[in-house]
């Protein structure tokens, strides 16, 4: 694997790295000089060569989202921050709010001159209540010292960020379900289109980003895009913090470049799997396909391997289980998740993923014969794809998923199939 | 306009239309649930599913978010578009109380219709029943909320917002906990609080006026036209075994939309109670015959200018029209007025207007002017021996004035629909129909002539149309010209000597309606609520 310096964790375990003095000894900050020196549209395009994609979970190319963003409607420009980290088995957004709010801050400063936008808003999950205060801390610090509010750093550019607390909806993590949180209303998902880059925030074009992908803009800024796209795969660029959790000997998270294998990492940073051997890993928060132990021996993490895999990147925290994990309970977890979290506006969503839930707990009272599994796999696909957010996608996938891979965790709970149930709708 | 191609079908549709209106409007079928013509898209039963040809193979979407495009490809029918548009409603049914049986939505219900025309499915719910609860909520003067019912379309939400802007409704919980409801201590009592009921494609919300009263299937509707202002919104009068058992907005796009207000809505009760019931003389009842015999005697021993009349803004056109005639023909047309009484308010920027008769228009039409006081004058000197008022009430308006004025009438003849204090001061009453018993024309405020038609059939055959008696009269007068047997003959002689209405009959007058091109009296309806959110789309013929 390549060594590299590190680009989002430099000041982690830093004494008193989150503040403005030990960040600009750190170098940070640094990218402003190449920043102010470049047009919006160079800054855009230097973010599209870097390969960066977005780290929310979808993997879309972060430069290509900003290039999206009208600059002739006459309306504010807005970059709304996602930092409402909620996926299951995800948690290193947070780390990077606690340790290095001013990184975040910077990769800011440089999203809001390269989409020309003048106000950002940092919704941050509700439950983070440190990693608020060091961030109103930081944004404090920084506007006495003239990285935010007017005229940044003589460079002529105004820039306003604000903290917004978010209730605790998973929900409010999906880009318009944010905007509608943010705008201060129940965090249902826009119907699209039109899309947040033309019609977002009160209205006006707005860019969503999450922490992780704007942490990784500075560097980018300062280094080049090149030098970046020289890290990791070839469509996976850069460094990311890999987070591991379940079934392994050492839970945590590590930033590294693109592209270990995933056998790798569970051996070398997880110390291995923990009380017997490996069954199944969940690569990218929940709401990814789950893999058996077989399909992990090629995989390693970057976007293309997960899509080779049939499987998603998704937020690159692991989740490890080991051979005594009975799938079925595991699922029940999951659909009981998704059931509470459904906004409840699109009829497949609020209906289906209940209707999984009800089936599961069924199936695991030993009540269900196999025809409800079937049920559970056509649900699935009546779900998928069929909503306005991927809320349904998110259960459709481990649904499916579970059911097809581990079949037998869940034939020992049911009987026997006796009479036809209805025959599939067609 | 932009050439789209659904199921195969070559279509042409304005641009801008969504590609369910598309289909709807051309006599294609797409099931839906949340999406409303006239109401902002939501999006979200995700029933009316579409497959759309794109450059990556074909695209599964939503029809009513997705406006059409030159060119565009649309499947409703295949494989993968049927599931999806099944699966949808078997999701909306899951766990629908299906208690249609004491439900009065019954019969026009959308899940119902959808479910055969689209659903077809055996149940497989496979687990106990979810019950959400919430039976019978009153939460208006008018409404019943049943939650349980719903299907949380937001149709009704989305109405408050949008119309009546009082946005009293809203969702509460998540998920499949999700519940329409009302805010605390608010109350769904709105002027257009009615019309949730009927974009309610469930029985979630319905009147209390019209629950447990007749099974929709009984109902037989005719074409009306609201009289309750001179907005004159188009709806349907729904009837069954002669009684009327509620008024429905009839779709006109360029009027109410589909919507009316709850004082047009709730006044079907109005025309069946406090009927004039008989013919009657003096303090006697009589047969109509005799009675009109007695008339024509007294009136033919009076003076061509001794008779006055008072015309109608609340009366058709054609009982204005044959009123105007016998005056020409018999009397002194110089003594024919129509005192338009003073509006009585509750207008608003909707669709409700001060003035509250539906035909001020047409009075204005066929000229007859308003009262003035010379004829006041000369009623109190005593110039008028006979007057006939029709469909008026002179007493119940001015009671003072009237009591002045027609104390030196001789012989006061009421045409009446309801008892007024009018009615118990006339020496002769000839009980008349109300607009739901009869057809007939009415102009509204923006000069749009509109066609009603007849609903029920009084039981007492005595009780006739205001313009027919007047042709008894004028028969019984040994006046010629008023051989007319039914209304649309007597609009279609109007139309033939009124500068207005050349060329016009009623059988081909469009159902929502004609504008003369007279100046209103009104401003056009909805000002202030946004323009039509869905661009209409028909197909050019």
């Amino acid at each position: 694997m390549q060594n590299v310096e590190p680009q989002l964790t430099k000041r982690f375990g830093v004494k008193d790295g989150h503040t403005l003095k030990v960040f600009l000894e750190t170098g940070g900050y640094s990218s402003l000089k190449n920043l102010f020196a470049k047009k919006p549209a160079e800054v855009i395009e230097e973010v599209k060569a870097s390969g960066l994609k977005g780290r929310g979970g979808a993997g879309f190319s972060c430069g290509m989202k900003w290039s999206f963003v009208p600059q002739t409607t006459g309306k504010p420009i807005y970059l709304a921050v996602n930092a409402d980290e909620g996926e299951p088995g995800t948690f290193t957004d947070n780390y990077m709010l606690m340790n290095d709010p001013h990184l975040l801050l910077e990769g800011i400063l440089c999203a809001c001159y390269a989409i020309n936008s003048h106000a950002a808003y940092i919704y941050v999950r509700g439950e983070f209540y440190g990693q608020i205060q060091r961030l109103n801390a930081a944004i404090d610090e920084a506007r006495k010292a003239g990285y935010l509010g007017k005229d940044i750093q003589g460079s002529g550019f105004d820039l306003e960020v604000t903290v917004h607390r978010g209730a605790g909806a998973y929900i409010c993590g999906e880009e318009t379900g944010l905007l509608e949180s943010l705008e201060g209303k129940p965090g249902k998902p826009r119907i699209k289109p039109p899309f947040p880059a033309v019609v977002g925030l009160f209205g006006c074009p707005t860019i969503v980003n999450n922490v992780k992908t704007l942490a990784s803009v500075p560097w980018i800024i300062a280094n080049g895009a090149a030098a970046y796209a020289a890290i990791g795969t070839k469509e996976s660029t850069g460094t990311h913090l890999f987070g591991l959790s379940g079934h392994v000997n050492q839970t945590g998270y590590w930033e590294m470049p693109f592209g270990l294998p995933v056998l790798e990492f569970i051996e070398k940073y997880g110390k291995g799997v923990k009380g017997g051997r490996l069954k199944a890993v969940i690569p990218g928060g929940s709401s990814c396909p789950v893999l058996t132990a077989e399909e992990c021996a090629d995989l390693a993490l970057s976007y293309e391997s997960m899509r080779d895999h049939k499987t998603m990147f998704g937020t690159g925290c692991a989740i490890v289980m080991n051979e005594h994990t009975d799938m079925a309970k595991v699922l029940k977890n999951l659909t009981r998740f998704y059931s509470h979290e459904s906004c409840g506006q699109c009829t497949p969503c609020r209906e289906g993923t209940a209707w999984e839930d009800r089936l599961m707990r069924k199936i695991l009272e030993g009540e269900a014969t196999t025809q409800e599994l079937g049920m559970m796999l056509e649900i699935a696909d009546n779900m998928e794809g069929k909503t306005i957010c991927v809320l349904a996608a998110a259960l459709a996938m481990p649904v499916r998923s579970f059911i097809q891979k581990f079949r037998a965790d869940f034939e020992k709970y049911c009987k026997p199939s006796i009479s036809a149930v209805p025959e599939a709708i067609s | 306009m932009a050439k789209i191609k659904i199921d195969g079908k070559e279509l042409e549709v304005p641009d801008g239309t969504n590609v369910l209106e598309a289909v709807l409007s051309n006599g294609l079928h797409l099931e839906h649930f949340c999406y409303h013509s006239y109401l902002p898209v939501a999006g979200n039963c995700r029933t009316c599913m579409v497959e759309i040809e794109g450059p990556k193979g074909p695209l599964l979407t939503i029809g009513c978010n997705t406006k059409v495009a030159e060119g565009m490809v649309i499947h409703t029918d295949t494989p993968k578009a049927k599931t999806a548009q099944k699966s949808a409603l078997e999701m909306l049914l899951l766990d629908h109380p299906l208690d249609c049986p004491v439900c009065d939505k019954a019969g026009e219900c959308k899940l119902q219709n959808q479910y055969m025309e689209y659903g077809l499915y055996d149940f497989r719910r496979g687990v106990p029943h979810y019950f959400k609860g919430g039976k019978a909520e009153d939460i208006g003067e008018h409404i019943i909320l049943d939650q349980e019912r719903c299907v949380l379309c937001t149709r009704c939400i989305r109405f408050v917002d949008e119309i009546p802007k009082s946005s009293e409704l809203g969702i509460v919980g998540r998920g499949y906990e999700s519940k329409i409801t009302i805010f605390p201590d608010a109350r769904l009592d709105n002027p257009y609080s009615g019309n949730v009921t009927d974009i309610c494609p469930v029985g979630a919300l319905t009147l209390k006026e019209v629950r447990f009263k007749q099974r929709v299937w009984f109902l037989k509707k005719a074409e009306s036209i609201c009289p309750g202002c001179s907005r004159g919104c188009n709806i349907t009068v729904e009837h069954n075994r002669g009684r009327i058992y509620r008024f429905m907005p009839r779709e006109n796009a360029e009027l109410n939309k589909t919507w009316i207000c709850d004082e047009g809505r709730f006044s079907f009760d109005h025309f069946q109670e406090n009927r004039v019931t008989g013919v009657r003389l003096g303090h006697s009842e009589k047969g109509l015959q005799e009675a009109l015999h007695q008339l024509s005697e007294i009136l033919s021993g009076m003076g061509r200018e001794e008779v006055a009349g008072l015309a109608s803004p609340w009366a058709a056109l054609e009982d204005n029209f044959i009123l105007k005639k016998l005056f020409e023909k018999k009397f002194d047309v110089k003594n024919l007025v129509a005192p338009i009484w003073a509006a009585k308010g509750g207008a608003d920027n909707l669709l409700k207007l001060a003035e509250k008769y539906p035909n001020e228009q047409g009075l204005k039409l066929l000229g007859i002017p308003p009262d003035d006081q010379g004829f006041w004058d000369r009623m109190e000197k005593g110039a008028f021996k006979a007057v006939i008022v029709m469909n008026q009430d002179p007493f119940g308006q001015d009671e003072e004035r009237a009591k002045k004025a027609y104390g030196r009438v001789k012989v006061l003849v009421v045409l009446s629909v309801h008892k007024t204090k009018t009615v118990e001061q006339a020496g002769m009453v000839f009980p008349v129909r109300a607009f739901t018993e009869k057809s007939g024309t009415f102009v509204n405020a923006t000069g749009r002539l509109q066609r009603f038609r007849q609903a029920v059939e009084p039981e007492n055959p005595d009780v006739m149309e205001s313009s027919l008696w007047l042709c008894r009269l004028a028969g019984a007068l040994q006046v010629e010209g008023f051989d007319f047997e039914d209304t649309p003959s007597i609009f279609n002689a109007m139309a033939k000597e009124t500068e207005a209405l050349k060329g016009l009959t009623f059988q081909s007058l469009p159902s929502t309606g004609k504008v003369l091109g007279m100046a209103p009296i009104a401003p056009e309806p909805f000002q202030g609520v946004k323009a039509q959110p869905n661009v209409r789309g028909k197909a050019k013929a």
